[in-house]
């Protein structure tokens, strides 16, 4: 079943978070106006984006300059002898068509850079097709990527506050990591800018006084953090409310007896 | 005569209402007026103000069920309904991504300052292209000890479900 929706409404940075923690496998197809976009992911990692359908052709190989146009044409004649299974990418390493290497980080780049222009739309509607896997002549990149990536790099091109502003309303909220940020952090790749905020983290500090630490501008303290939010390295919260006796933490509701709550429970089963 | 509550919230147009009237014992209490904004664009009639359900538990025990404003300018009554309430029901319109910040931000106001327990029901999931329970935990954002649970408010035995998996939340965290 496809899942649809406006990325106006659950923003690019949230999906791709949806693909990443839930291993997606799947064609993400986006539309914008003339614009259009299509992703594929295999188990949560990206496998190829494209901006333009003839790019998802195999003569995209040739005009990126990876191989020639017999070179192309010795790999679609191999793959398709190979028959089920087989894709032209796997099939141009086997043949040693061109370096892994050269064919990874040109492809990489490429899709990289289509998904990084989705994150300036401020509209349009998508459709995830689950288990949508590209052609297998498509040319895919060799090893997936991490969309955690993507996502940061993908926020720090974003320059407007309304987005920012949908996950941090105020700079009163203090950042505190998730409880295990650094499983999370391998994938991540910060700017000197990005570890003077990181490394104010505390669980205590406001973004106010974060800003007022690291003398960098409240905008881009919850520019950089709104990117930390959405590769799920940290979470902001409203500061606790000064309790009495002194106590800290949120207010704990009067606990119930359980003889009431079973009573409860007995109750709505005999409904 | 002891009286516990439950708060049902979510966005509008979750199924908050649907949700109350499918297992109130009395007949809902709802102050459903004709909408005057844009929550006109999603239904004619949306709730203004609150539902109120109820169910005797016994003769020395009723449960109130409230049903919060699903507008943000309501949002003041959040706090006056969620204190001294035994557990939380957050609906979600499952087919409605657009609503999924908005019940972030609903779930963030009620667990902020109380130690609430609460369960996420994943409504109209007898609807086409309705995201799964699971898709949804992703979307919210929701840890895996969050019961995030699929539901249909016009069924009784799928709300009856939703409140029982509340109450063995509770029960768990209750005293012997």
């Amino acid at each position: 079943m496809a899942l649809v929706g406006n990325i106006r409404d659950f923003g690019l940075s949230d999906f791709l978070y949806l693909v990443d923690r839930g291993d997606k496998t799947g064609g993400l197809y986006l539309s914008h106006g003339q614009e259009t976009a299509l992703l594929f992911f295999e188990k949560g990692k990206l496998v190829m984006a494209v901006r333009r359908p003839e790019d998802q052709q195999p003569d995209l190989l040739v005009r990126l300059g990876l191989l020639s146009d017999s070179q192309l044409a010795r790999a679609r004649a191999s793959l398709a002898m190979r028959g089920n299974g087989a894709t032209l990418t796997e099939v141009i390493l086997a043949e040693n068509l061109a370096p892994r290497e050269q064919l990874q980080g040109t492809l990489q780049n490429f899709s990289e850079e289509a998904v990084y222009g989705l994150f300036g739309w401020p509209e349009g509607e998508f459709r995830f097709e689950q288990n949508q896997r590209p052609d297998p002549a498509a040319p895919t990149i060799p090893s997936p990527i991490s969309v955690d990536h993507l996502i940061m790099e993908g926020v720090r091109r974003i320059d407007e506050w309304g987005r920012i502003r949908d996950r941090i309303p105020s700079t009163d909220l203090v950042v505190r990591f998730l409880d295990q940020p650094g499983v999370r952090v391998r994938g991540v790749k910060l700017s000197a800018e990005e570890w003077r905020v990181f490394a104010r983290i505390n669980g205590r500090d406001s973004l106010a006084e974060i800003a007022q630490k690291t003398s960098l501008s409240e905008f881009d303290v919850c520019r950089i953090v709104y990117g930390f939010l959405t590769a799920g390295l940290v979470e902001v919260a409203k500061r606790a409310r000064p309790l009495p006796l002194e106590r800290s933490g949120a207010i704990e509701q009067p606990r119930l007896k359980r003889s009431l709550v079973n009573r409860i429970i007995n109750r709505i089963k005999g409904l | 005569m002891q009286t516990v509550k439950m708060v049902i919230s979510g966005a509008v147009n979750a199924g908050k209402t649907e949700f109350i009237r499918s297992i109130s014992e009395i007949e809902v209490v709802s102050t459903e007026r004709r909408a005057t904004d844009d929550t006109r664009m999603i239904k004619k009639e949306t709730t203004v103000a609150m539902d109120f359900g109820r169910i005797a538990i016994g003769n020395d025990l009723v449960l109130h069920l409230f049903g919060t404003p699903g507008q943000k300018r309501f949002d003041f009554m959040w706090e006056i309904l969620s204190e001294g309430m035994l557990g939380l029901v957050i609906l979600v319109d499952s087919t409605r991504p657009e609503t999924f910040r908005e019940t972030n931000r609903i779930i963030d106001f009620f667990i902020s300052y109380r130690d609430t327990a609460y369960v996420i029901a994943a409504n109209k999931q007898d609807r086409p292209n309705a995201w799964s329970p699971e898709e949804l935990r992703l979307a919210l954002r929701q840890p895996p000890h969050v019961k995030v649970l699929p539901c249909v408010a016009s069924d009784r035995e799928s709300v009856k479900n939703v409140l029982l998996e509340l109450l063995y939340v509770i029960q768990e965290r209750s005293e012997e």
